[in-house]
């Protein structure tokens, strides 16, 4: 664990000091997860609605992390969930029936002033959203954030191997979307 | 360029030639603000702070919840039969008597009424009898009636 991180927990067990704690943590990982939950819901409020959530649930869990896994490794875990939770959440909403997520959130995020793609950008989103949601994490956090296997196995609890594959499946069916789409 | 990348070349030439920016951005200062907002968050939610609970109120949860749980269901149970059923819990009431005046009371029973007013009335007698002595025989063999119409006479 690094050593910013063993400070950050360290001030969270002491009553006194857990608000600067808290603080600290959401200054130092505001960013990095925020990055990571637009990649999942693409429009910007509702990254901003789930980044919040994911706040306020590590906030009420501190009690419940118990060290066994980096504190990196559990907050890109609750705001995976989160993300997820909020997707699912949305699909029960939508009076139109919905197999899956993907057309919602592609005019969700088309309609997003925050969003600034070009056609070609467009298109790999398109793309990307064509996999089942797993992969589709799977693939932002190799392609976009370059994430170690190792560290992505203790996030998504899958092993390496299976992410090697889920990586190299998701790339062949971007692959033949932006083919195919030309 | 690393060999995930050639791999990735070899096998996703189109993807490849995608320039690997962002197309997504935030509006002006929204990670300088973030914190603030957060906080106002927090504060107008009702959450509860997170101190460790005390370990011996944890671990006794369990066994008061269960004594709990037999008291409602004795309460339950028991005042209801109790109110419907006087006279059965009358009856239950007595077989709970003491061993001691159970003998006590099945001697008292030999005795005739007439000698025992006659007993009382020999203060000199060799046996005293307490006033609880007294009272538990009257209880189990003489009505208010009986007694009524005795001092009457007298």
């Amino acid at each position: 664990m690094e050593n910013a991180d063993r400070k950050i927990l360290d001030g969270l067990k002491e009553e006194k000091t857990r608000n600067l704690a808290f603080q600290t943590l959401v200054k130092t990982y505001q960013e990095r997860l925020y990055w990571h939950i637009r990649k999942i819901v693409l429009n910007h409020d509702d990254a901003d609605d789930v980044l919040q959530n994911t706040f306020v649930k590590v906030w009420r869990n501190l009690e419940t992390f118990r060290e066994e896994s980096g504190l990196y490794t559990w907050l890109y875990r609750i705001a995976t969930n989160e993300s997820l939770t909020f997707i699912n959440s949305t699909k029960k909403r939508s009076i139109i029936p919905m197999n899956d997520a993907s057309e919602f959130l592609l005019n969700n995020m088309v309609s997003d002033e925050f969003f600034e793609g070009d056609e070609i950008q467009l298109k790999l989103q398109e793309a990307i959203l064509t996999l089942p949601e797993k992969q589709r994490i799977v693939f932002n956090l190799k392609y976009f954030e370059e994430m170690k296997y190792e560290a992505m196995s203790e996030i998504l609890e899958t092993s390496v191997g299976a992410l090697k594959a889920s990586f190299h499946h998701a790339v062949k069916k971007i692959e033949e979307h932006l083919k195919t789409r030309d | 360029m690393n060999t995930e990348m050639k791999e990735l070349e070899k096998i996703a030439p189109e993807l490849s030639k995608i320039k690997r920016e962002s197309p997504f951005r935030v509006p002006e200062n929204y990670f300088d603000d973030f914190s603030t907002r957060l906080q106002a968050k927090l504060d107008a939610e009702p959450i509860a702070v997170p101190v460790k609970k005390n370990n011996i109120i944890r671990y006794l949860k369990p066994a008061i919840g269960l004594a709990a749980g037999f008291a409602l269901v004795f309460s339950l149970a028991y005042w209801p039969l109790k109110t419907l059923t006087p006279n059965q819990t009358a009856e239950s009431d007595v077989q709970e008597i003491d061993v001691t005046d159970m003998l006590f009371a099945s001697a008292v029973e030999g005795i005739d009424v007439n000698s025992f007013f006659e007993l009382l009335e020999k203060p000199e007698g060799n046996e005293r009898l307490s006033d609880e002595d007294l009272a538990s025989y009257m209880n189990t063999n003489v009505s208010e009636y009986e007694i009524y119409t005795q001092s009457a006479n007298q």
